[in-house]
């Protein structure tokens, strides 16, 4: 499958046609040979003939890889698109949470309408003596939830909700 | 000037009160001086390069980082502690700071600086101009503030508009804004007196004719502390963003003789009335019509020193430490040389492409520019955070050329050697600047970033070079590349085959 | 090794003659292929866009690496079966690279009779997993079947070979260690249920994804119970209730990527270590091969310039050239990989007979994989050729080749027919792979042959029965027999019943070789020893 990119906020992907002699790519339908790379951070390319010298940094931040790419004294920011994340898309076990077993409600950290971010704790639930925090699948904000400080649930009982995420 | 067979080190040990590429730079000429060097370091920069570099380092604590290297007690109790017996404060921090150099000198160290006094004198904005006007350096008309709004609206109108509303116990160009008529001086007056309060704990404000596209000039001067005082010539600093300088050159930017050398004899005449002791700096702003008025005078090094040293071949910092160990001038006036054309850069973590927001991150990539005539000033590591604590700025690059043409190229090809990756900085934009016509053309004030900000946009990326950037990125990633050798033959050589 | 020196001349009217033929039958062949492939009534394919569903070859292409080969098999299997109401089979099969790794690939076609398994269906599938044992070749399975196509199931079922044969293989591929993973997009039911269970990974679509023993409909009719299809047999029931698959995917592009995930996992095999040079391709064009089949299957052509066509530099080293000149054998590299190559220049006599065993016999010794070129109508037969034992001469050949441990391909170059398909390595003998070009016949005999034979028997029959010899009825047994094997001999026929692994094009052969070579080298190579030859 191909890798989506985006860059100055557009989405492209590349693929790979062919390995040797030389690497073949195709880049949004547009075949590209590219007769000499480095895996280093500093080094030369040279595609279409042209060679440049492409200097190059990868941040992660947050499970979103992004990489720095400077050539000829520009910088220029490219998001490489995670195919999992990507593909997952619109999912309601990303919009639910569900009580992994039975138990009760220690504290409710967060209420309707607030703004939360992924792997932020919304509950802590207690059971069988061990108290787990339940953590907001993704980014979103909170639609509901639906237990209070106290009350005790079986394995699998909806707890929460996000509100359904838009389309990216 | 004096020379010696393995002389005895002018100081015996020297703590830098400061951090980052200040300090890197004091210590590069104590250790050359034969002066064992002392750092500081907060607890989050225990690593630093300049804490490496030193011959010590010791901790210093505080709330912030920010707040630990205000400190004053705490850095000279530390200096006595381990046996210093001078202190360079380099820039920012507490370099301007009278009531700092009294308590150097208190603890019975060497203070490398002016004296107290004078930094007193310079440091309140009000009482420098009012001393500049006594000793014949011309001062833009000016209007100080009134107990109360009214009396110095008037006053101010009366000089005409537009005028500048600065902070009198101000300066690096915080608390300062334009007002082109009288309800704006009203509005902006009283907010740059409680943002003077807030900033420098001194709410006093004055207003002065503002020079509509007025070139930053300021004078390197030097003074023995006994009346006697050279200039080291001038710098142009005209390239600003938010009144802050980004790019400094020595000498200017064409200007003609007689304005330069009257601008060079008015900083030396105040120094000398001063009986300024140790480096300073007087700046001026000029005017289109070629008159010129005292801005100020900056009792300490300045960020852009390196590009007076270039051209004149002298290490600044050891004429600090030599004037503070007595050993007077290193020269007359006449033996003053200076050559060819020197261009600095400040490297920030900034985007200029979002209004000057400051960046943080991490530099995950550092490749430093190599060459003659090529300093880059700096204390970076690659993999070190830069986070809020401290100043955006990262690093200095300043470069020499026998003119101001070949300094320009000279300068684009380090910046575009320059590598900073893994958060955004203004190296690219810097190069944009270099690389206008006008700038070329030394068509330079301190609008200028604004003026020009449509043509220092970056370019748009076509899409050969887009293909170029997507294909760059995508071998950049470990499993792209994984994905490309993990075929083997005869696979690979087969490719897209179908049958 | 020396270049082969070709000897035909291109700008020749018989190679342009055969040029034009052959080029005629490769693009029938492509357009049968075209058909079998893509063409499917548009009720069907919007049922499939309806359900969220890709189409399987769509799904194939997302498994495999980009910019790698895929080496379908049997692609015009049922094509002359069920009147065409089951292209391909319903099922798609092919070697492809995922993750890095060789791997066989089987996809349901749920865009014919939602997938369900016609006889030949099931044929073709236990043909992959054959294969796939054959070669120590991991499997992927994308299962999308609405089970066994119930109208023919005597024809699915009872048999030693039938659907359960499918089970066993993937049971003891299991125990050879031989890695399955299941894909699953749509409903697994019944029998079809066991493929996910018995693979050692599998992933299941949440929404169109179910594996059960018997859909909802099928247990209210036996129990009364109701229930959903998720509920019953759903990805989340599955795989956190049930633990009958491992991973739950929100849709298709995600289960393919974890799919790709998981094989990324797998060790590499270890492959025996054949001989191996650097590859180079052919010195003479490929292309050039369609100017050299002749139009007509009793005119007979050079197999050398075949070989050269397909091996690398066109180089070989002939073995025994002035001996045994109707069975042209001898060395080649083909991607690098060395081969013994056996191909017939005529009808097996005595001595090329004892030619072909005794090399076959120098290749197993050397751990060379053997390539047989078939293009033969049978072993001599006469008098002369009995007494000097021709019957054993081709016995031996058909022993050292029966056992012979190294890996063998088949390519059926034109004819074959009679026991020189025996000889020369047919479908009975275990080929690793077996691939036909689209002019190849095969039968017992030739059509004329096999008319000739009838006709003469009917006489024969005619004059002991004292009936005089009726010429008319004379010509219907020879035009009948002559339809009746025109039909059964031709590639289409061949491909059609699975008696090989697919029509290629000849100008593929080098890379259908090529691929076969390599994942041959993945299973060990078995002791070596022979029966007893007939000397």
């Amino acid at each position: 499958m191909p890798l989506h990119l985006t860059l100055n906020g557009q989405r492209h992907s590349i693929e790979i046609v062919r390995r040797t002699p030389h690497l073949v790519l195709n880049v949004d339908g547009r075949v590209h040979e590219i007769s000499e790379w480095s895996a280093e951070q500093v080094g030369r390319m040279v595609n279409q003939n042209e060679a440049v010298v492409v200097s190059r940094a990868l941040v992660d931040d947050g499970g979103r890889e992004t990489c720095f790419v400077r050539i000829d004294g520009r910088t220029h920011e490219v998001v490489l698109i995670d195919p999992r994340e990507d593909s997952a898309g619109h999912d309601s076990t990303r919009d639910e949470i569900h009580a992994p077993m039975p138990g009760a409600i220690i504290s409710v950290h967060k209420q309707a309408g607030d703004e939360v971010s992924r792997g932020e704790t919304i509950i802590t639930i207690e059971s069988m003596k061990l108290q787990t925090a339940l953590a907001a699948p993704r980014d979103g904000r909170l639609l509901d939830v639906l237990k209070v400080a106290g009350e005790t649930f079986d394995k699998d009982a909806l707890l929460a909700r996000l509100e359904p995420a838009d389309e990216a | 000037m004096k020379r010696s067979q393995t002389p005895e080190p002018l100081f015996r040990k020297v703590l830098v009160a400061n951090r980052g590429e200040v300090a890197v730079r004091v210590m590069r000429t104590l250790h050359a001086m034969n002066i064992r060097s002392v750092a500081i370091c907060h607890r989050l920069e225990r690593n630093a390069v300049h804490a490496r570099f030193a011959d010590e380092a010791f901790e210093i604590r505080g709330n912030t980082p920010v707040a630990a290297h205000l400190d004053a007690d705490q850095s000279i109790a530390l200096a006595r502690d381990c046996g210093a017996d001078a202190i360079h404060p380099g820039y920012g921090f507490l370099s301007e700071n009278a009531a700092f150099a009294r308590k150097v000198t208190a603890a019975g160290l060497t203070f490398i600086g002016p004296d107290a006094d004078t930094i007193d004198l310079m440091g309140d904005k009000i009482s420098a101009r009012n001393f500049a006007v006594r000793h014949k350096v011309p001062v833009a008309p000016s209007v100080q503030a009134q107990d109360d709004m009214a009396s110095f609206v008037e006053a101010a109108s009366a000089i005409g508009f537009p005028l500048l509303i600065k902070a009198a116990a101000g300066g690096g160009g915080k608390g300062m804004s334009i007002a082109r008529d009288a309800s704006e001086l009203r509005e902006r007056a009283r907010i740059a007196s409680s943002e003077a309060q807030r900033y420098f704990g001194d709410g006093r404000i004055y207003a002065e004719t503002y020079v509509e596209q007025p070139r930053h000039i300021e004078v390197q001067v030097l003074g023995d502390g006994k009346g006697g005082a050279i200039h080291l010539f001038e710098r142009e600093c005209s390239i600003q963003r938010r009144f802050q300088k980004i790019i400094e050159e020595a000498p200017s930017a064409p200007l003609p003789e007689t304005t330069r050398a009257a601008i060079c004899d008015a900083a030396v005449r105040l120094a000398a009335a001063a009986r300024y002791k140790n480096a300073g700096t007087v700046e001026f702003i000029l005017g289109s019509d070629g008159r010129f008025f005292f801005l100020e005078m900056n009792t300490r090094l300045q960020v852009e020193h390196p590009v007076t040293e270039m051209i004149c071949g002298i290490d600044l910092v050891r004429v600090q430490i030599e004037i503070a160990a007595g050993c007077g001038l290193p020269l007359s006036q006449a033996e003053v040389r200076a050559g060819g054309h020197a261009i600095e850069c400040r490297i920030s973590a900034e985007d200029p492409d979002a209004g000057f927001l400051p960046a943080t991150g991490s530099i995950r990539l550092l490749r430093a520019p190599a060459g003659e005539h090529i300093r880059f000033e700096n204390a970076l590591d690659e993999g070190q955070r830069v986070t809020a604590d401290f100043d955006p700025m990262l690093a200095k690059l300043a470069v020499w050329g026998k003119d101001r043409a070949e300094a320009t190229d000279r300068m684009v090809v380090a910046l575009k050697q320059l590598t900073i990756l893994g958060l955004r900085t203004n190296i690219d934009y810097l190069i944009r600047i270099l690389e206008s016509m006008a700038f070329r053309e030394g068509a330079l004030h301190t609008g200028f970033v604004t003026e020009h900000a449509e043509t220092l946009a970056p370019a748009s990326v076509d899409e050969p070079l887009r293909d170029r950037i997507l294909i760059a990125a995508a071998l950049g990633q470990r499993a792209f590349r994984d994905a490309i050798s993990a075929v083997g033959e005869p696979y690979a050589s087969m490719a897209g085959w179908r049958n | 090794m020396r270049k082969i020196q070709s000897l035909i001349s291109t700008a020749s009217a018989e190679f342009r003659r055969n040029e034009a033929r052959n080029r005629e039958l490769v693009e029938k062949f492509r357009e049968k292929q075209e058909e079998a492939r893509h063409v499917r009534p548009k009720r069907d394919l919007e049922r499939l866009a309806s359900q969220g569903k890709m189409r399987p070859r769509e799904r194939i292409e997302k498994l495999l690496d980009p910019g790698t080969p895929f080496l379908e098999l049997s692609s015009l299997a049922a094509n002359m079966a069920y009147d065409g109401e089951s292209p391909s089979a319903s099922s798609i099969v092919g070697i492809g690279i995922v993750s890095g790794r060789e791997a066989i690939i089987r996809a349901d076609d749920p865009s014919v009779k939602g997938g369900a398994w016609y006889p030949h269906s099931v044929k073709k599938i236990v043909r992959a997993l054959d294969i796939a044992i054959e070669n120590y070749l991991p499997v992927v399975h994308l299962c999308d079947s609405a089970g066994g196509f119930l109208p023919l199931q005597s024809q699915v079922f009872p048999d030693k070979h039938m659907a359960g044969r499918i089970f066993r293989n993937q049971s003891i591929l299991s125990k050879m260690g031989v890695k399955q993973l299941s894909l699953v997009f749509g409903h697994c039911t019944a029998g079809g249920a066991y493929i996910p269970a018995l693979s050692d990974y599998s992933v299941i679509v949440r929404g169109t994804g179910a594996v059960f023993l018997g859909g909802p409909p099928l247990v209210k009719a036996a129990t009364g119970e109701e229930s959903t299809v998720e509920e019953l047999g759903g990805a989340d029931m599955h795989t956190s209730v049930s633990g009958t698959c491992d991973y739950p995917a929100a849709n298709e592009a995600e289960a393919i990527l974890i799919g790709r995930e998981i094989v990324a996992q797998w060790d590499r095999p270890q492959k025996w270590p054949i001989q191996r040079e650097a590859s180079e391709p052919p010195a003479y064009d490929p292309q050039e091969l369609y100017g050299i089949l002749p139009d007509d299957i009793k005119k007979q052509f050079d197999m050398r310039e075949i070989i050269a066509r397909i091996v690398d530099g066109s180089r070989f080293h002939e073995y025994q050239p002035n001996y045994g000149s109707t069975l042209v054998c001898g060395f080649a590299n083909i991607w690098g990989f060395k081969v013994g190559i056996l191909a017939n220049n005529g009808v097996l006599f005595n001595d090329s007979a004892l030619k072909g065993g005794h090399f076959i016999e120098l290749c197993d010794q050397n751990s060379t994989p053997l390539v047989f070129l078939q293009n033969i109508t049978g072993y001599m037969i006469g008098r002369d050729y009995e007494r000097r034992g021709i019957t054993k001469d081709g016995a031996k050949m058909i022993m050292a080749q029966s056992c012979a441990r190294v890996p063998k391909f088949t390519v059926m170059c034109n004819g074959s027919f009679g026991a020189g398909n025996y000889g020369m390595c047919g479908r009975a003998f275990d080929a690793r792979l077996l691939f036909a070009w689209p002019n190849h016949q095969i039968g017992v005999m030739g059509g004329d042959q096999a008319a000739n034979t009838l006709v003469e028997v009917k006489a024969n029959q005619m004059r002991r029965a004292g009936d005089p010899v009726d010429q008319a009825t004379l010509a219907r047994v020879r035009s009948e027999t002559l339809a009746a094997y025109q039909e059964q001999i031709s590639a289409w026929y061949s491909t059609s019943e699975l008696w090989d692994d697919g029509i290629i094009d000849p100008v593929d052969t080098r890379n259908a070789l090529g691929m076969a070579i390599s994942v041959s080298l993945n299973a060990p190579l078995g002791e070596k020893g022979y029966g007893v030859f007939r000397f």
